[in-house]
């Protein structure tokens, strides 16, 4: 304290920048930017967005497979299954061999997915037979597994079995019956492993070999790679979640960017306007919002002419269009009213600016946080929309898939073959999910008050 | 879980030690509320239905507990044409003649019968009473008869009366009822004179539309005969005494009933349910609620898993596509039609699309099931089949295509139901006609009675359609594309076609009978007037305890009148 030197009083040097800023000057969007960025959430779901669009958009050129095109061979088969397959002579019915070698129940040749033969001597005592197959063998039970053929007499004394094999094994079983076609106690049991085959016929047919001279009866060739599997009736889950993205994300991201657009006209007209015509375009908009949905997504499809067995995605479109858009105007119109009154504006008034720079430059800018914001939040409810819609069969017509019909279809079988649910569900989720995530980031990034919390 | 938590925190400072124990205290209130809203909920549950769940088989009370596949709409057997209404009134009435276990006819209401080339006779027996203890007369069918070809009544079963003499004339409006040719001899004896030969009257009669009505009581119910338990009379094995419409139904041992110790062995039935959801009705089986249920493919592993003994049956019916033969339609060109018989394999379509071990590829439109003169009909007149030759399909669809002098064929409807069945033999057929002829399909997918108004307007090219068997002859099948049948709903029209109808409806000779329909299955095929798709069957389970259920391919799908509860194992 009493080392006062005479240097402390001297004048400071000059200096360069004395108020220079220590950040960057950043724009609106910038700023926003760079808060969006910050949010690890909504970073990621950008990334699932631009992913999806993607799936949806350049899928299609890169897994270049039809969507309706049916692989009997290969139904609701779940995903890395394995498809290798002998190649066999065409199928020729058979009608039992009488000079079969062996005795009780056995195969007549061996087993495949074509065919499994059996042939048996009479049980004693049965005045008929019924064979069975079942996934796993007879016990104490006597739980034979599916009946598959009745024969109420002695003679008949071979089955041939075509019903869905699979490549496994299987557990035959003949069973005897008595007079009256009721089960007796004496029963037979073979094991059987089927392996799978194709014929050239086939393998030409689905397009597994270019020219069918390069194939010989007892090569071995992999089935078509269906790498999530099939669905019920042998279509590739990959191709048909691609196919059902298509209409998903056009009602998804179609429906919302047209209603909202008319939602932002509407408010900001009624809103800069106000007085008397506000007041009518408002209750305009509140007779709109009572409107049922569903009631009027019918009536446009009967009023478009659109007959059973035709797409309903346009009517829902229109109809999502024409009914959703009030939520939006009511938003933009209060935010209207409330920047109309600001200082700024009076200001800007004052100095001469027309009202179209009025609109452009301070309103329309202002608005569009919160219009970005119900775009994303609009998004994933006119997915879901959609996929209600197709679920309970009012959307896309078969053979189109969308993603909501995949559902439907895939819960039946919910329990036994599981992926031709979870797919197209996960794809529901994730996209409904990555929409709410970004929106909700958008949401913090675009909100101005909220640049001066960093 | 909460408590847990509070002793832990005990040892924490005063503040979070009360917190907690205030938390453990809101905790365990909302633990009792919601077990005494849970109790609350339950007991109302049960209060509902007093038929309340006791469990598939109740030993004690001799009952078992089924599900109904719908709520019947109502159950006037003249006018009944829905499988649930059958089911209800083949259990609770009974007609001159009737089907033992074992299927074969057995007397009824008729203790003898016989029939004639001109006419029938049925003598009734004397302990058959109605359940207020009046005895069941002739004048009982005559009344009931009168009444299904009655205008008036718009029963869509009349036709099946129409062997009787005037039936016919009566149901068009042209006579009056009283000339319908039935006529009470006696209390005992009834008098059927037959519009033509009809050798299979008495298979006609066990059917459900030929059940008695008694006028003094049918007029005592002021049109709402049917409608509830007390606006019915019995004579059946069983009695309706409860109708909880929409949800619930009691039959009850009938104490009036003659063979006692041949039917209606249980106390007690219960429909406590009301569902086609066969996934629910799985569920319900699994937990023991209901006595039986079908199975459809994709649950059989569940089924093995359980290991349960699965049963089949066949169900007596015959699904085919049906085109539209009317004159402006595609459809109507023969080379159209072959093309898509060629284009198509019904076996591909039963083992690798439906997958169901019940179904057999369709082949002709009568079913393995029927006999002929004395074995198998399908084994005495093997039915002409064609190969799946896509080469050939797709020439005649040429050939169609310059007949009908089009460029291009427009998109083409298909008709189908709503079940999960139809809609998967739908997406297939559609894409197999896409693939092997280049014909685009579009589905229309309809509920039951919806399809039939289409099929009835002629609103479509090509319908999933099926028949079912009212009586066990070949003709309940033969007479469906005769020109003047209304099932005939695209309206096949074809001389050679009916001339073999006349033949196989009045001819007595068993041989040339047959003869006939065999001409008529060869008809079928050459003039491709239908696709068969498949004879559908029924996988099942019975609870074991459960004895003699039977499913039926003639009359009602399930039958429990034979049924017994057995406990020995």
């Amino acid at each position: 304290m009493s080392d006062i030197a005479p240097i402390d009083f001297a004048p400071l040097i000059e200096q360069q920048e004395a108020h220079g800023l220590s950040r960057p000057s950043l724009s609106y969007w910038q700023d926003a930017w760079i808060r969006l960025k910050a949010n690890k959430r909504a970073l990621v779901s950008l990334y699932l967005v631009i992913g999806l669009l993607l799936f949806t958009l350049a899928g299609p050129l890169i897994w270049r497979v039809d969507s309706a095109i049916q692989d009997l061979d290969q139904v609701s088969q779940p995903p890395g299954t394995n498809r290798s397959a002998l190649v066999v002579d065409d199928y020729k019915p058979w009608f039992g061999d009488q000079f079969l070698a062996g005795a009780g129940l056995r195969l007549a040749e061996e087993a495949t997915s074509q065919a499994v033969r059996v042939q048996w001597d009479a049980l004693p005592g049965a005045s008929g037979h019924r064979v069975y197959r079942n996934l796993f063998p007879v016990g104490e039970e006597r739980a034979y597994g599916i009946p598959l053929a009745e024969f109420f007499d002695v003679n008949t004394l071979h089955f041939e079995d075509r019903l869905d094999l699979k490549r496994g094994r299987y557990y035959y079983s003949v069973v005897a019956l008595g007079d009256r076609g009721e089960l007796l106690d004496n029963f037979e049991m073979i094991e059987v492993d089927v392996q799978r085959v194709t014929t050239i016929a086939e393998a030409l047919e689905r397009g597994l070999v270019d020219d069918g001279s390069e194939l010989l009866v007892g090569d071995q060739i992999d089935l078509s790679w269906h790498p999530l599997g099939t669905d019920y009736l042998g279509r590739d889950m990959l191709a048909r979640l691609m196919a059902g993205a298509q209409v998903s994300l056009f009602i998804g991201i179609g429906a919302p960017f047209l209603f909202v657009l008319f939602g932002v006209v509407f408010g900001s007209m009624a809103g800069f306007i106000g007085g008397k015509t506000d007041q009518l375009m408002m209750r305009f908009a509140d007779f709109v919002v009572a409107l049922p949905f569903l009631l009027f997504m019918i009536l446009f499809k009967i009023a478009f002419g659109i007959g059973p067995g035709e797409s309903g995605v346009f009517p829902m479109l229109v109809a999502l269009v024409l009914l959703a858009w009030p939520a939006t105007a009511r938003l933009v119109r209060g935010q209207i009213l409330q920047i109309r009154e600001q200082g700024y504006i009076h200001a800007s008034q004052l100095l001469g600016a027309k009202t179209s720079y009025l609109i452009l430059r301070h309103m329309i800018p202002n608005t569009l946080g919160v219009v970005l914001v119900t775009i994303t939040f609009a998004i994933p409810s006119a997915i879901f929309t959609e996929a209600f819609l197709s679920f309970i069969g009012m959307g896309v017509a078969p053979p189109t898939p969308s993603w909501g019909s995949m559902s439907n279809e895939g819960i039946k079988t919910m329990l036994i073959t599981p992926h031709e649910l979870i797919f197209p569900a996960l794809f529901i989720s994730i996209t409904v999910l990555a929409f709410n995530l970004l929106g909700d980031g958008l949401r913090d990034a675009l909100d101005a008050r909220m640049r001066n919390t960093e | 879980m909460n408590e847990a938590s509070t002793t832990a925190i005990t040892t924490d400072d005063r503040f979070t030690s009360s917190a907690g124990k205030q938390l453990g205290i809101y905790a365990l209130y909302a633990l009792l509320a919601l077990s005494a809203l849970i109790y609350m909920l339950a007991v109302a549950a049960g209060s509902t239905g007093s038929t309340g769940a006791s469990g598939a088989i109740d030993v004690v009370n001799n009952a078992i507990t089924i599900a109904l596949r719908e709520e019947p709409p109502q159950l006037d057997a003249n006018r009944a044409t829905d499988a649930s209404s059958h089911v209800v009134l083949a259990h609770v009435m009974e007609g001159l003649l009737g089907y033992d276990f074992d299927n074969h006819l057995v007397p009824g209401v008729a203790e003898r019968w016989e029939i004639r080339e001109d006419g029938a006779t049925f003598w009734l027996r004397e302990d058959s009473l109605w359940s207020d203890g009046v005895p069941v007369t002739a004048a009982d069918f005559v009344f009931s008869w009168r009444r299904v070809v009655n205008p008036d009544t718009a029963s869509q079963y009349a036709f099946i009366l129409y062997p009787i003499k005037n039936a016919e004339a009566i149901n068009n409006g042209q006579l009056p009822a009283q000339t319908l040719g039935v006529t009470a001899v006696s209390e005992r004896v009834l008098e059927v004179e037959f519009e033509r030969p009809t050798p299979y009257f008495d298979k006609l009669v066990a059917y459900l539309t030929y059940y008695p009505v008694r006028e003094d009581f049918f007029n005592s119910t002021n049109g709402r005969y049917g409608a509830d338990t007390d606006m019915m009379l019995y004579n059946g094995a069983y009695l309706l005494t409860e109708w909880v419409h929409g949800s619930t139904m009691r039959w009850v041992k009938n104490p009036n009933y003659w063979n006692k110790e041949n039917k209606g062995y249980l106390d007690e039935i219960r429909t406590a349910y009301i569902t086609q959801d066969v996934n629910a009705k799985l569920n319900m089986f699994k937990d023991g609620q209901i006595a039986d249920t079908h199975l459809l493919s994709p649950m059989l592993p569940t089924a093995m898993e359980q290991r349960w003994q699965i049963d089949r049956s066949m169900d007596g019916s015959v699904f085919y596509l049906e085109f539209n033969h009317r004159e402006d339609r595609i459809s109507r060109n023969k080379n159209f039609r072959r093309a898509l018989q060629l284009a198509q394999d019904s076996t591909e379509l039963v083992y690798k699309v439906l997958k169901e071990p019940s179904y057999l590829p369709g082949v002709s439109l009568f079913p393995a099931w029927l006999t002929g003169v004395s074995e198998s009909f399908q084994k005495e007149y093997p039915p002409p089949m064609s190969k799946l030759d896509v080469q050939q399909a797709r020439e005649h669809l040429e050939l169609a295509r310059r007949e009908l002098g089009i460029d291009k064929f427009p998109p083409l409807m298909l008709l189908t139901g709503d079940t999960p069945i139809s809609l998967l033999a739908a997406e297939y057929y559609q894409q197999l006609f896409q693939k092997n002829l280049g014909l685009e399909f579009r589905i229309d997918a309809q509920i039951f009675k919806q399809r039939l108004d289409k099929m009835r307007a002629g609103e479509f090219d090509l319908v999933l359609s099926g028949w079912g068997p009212d009586y066990n002859d070949v003709l309940t099948y033969g007479d469906l594309f005769s020109s003047w049948n209304l099932q005939n709903r695209g309206r096949y029209n074809s001389p050679e076609m009916d001339l073999w109808i006349r033949v196989a409806q009045s001819e007595l000779d068993p041989q040339k009978r047959m003869d006939a329909f065999g001409e008529i299955q060869r008809l079928l095929h050459e003039d491709v007037v239908i696709l068969p798709m498949y004879e559908r069957g029924f996988s099942f389970v019975v609870d074991s305890r459960l004895k003699n259920f039977r499913r039926r391919s003639v009359g009602p799908e399930v039958d429990y009148n034979y049924a017994y509860i057995d406990v020995t194992n």
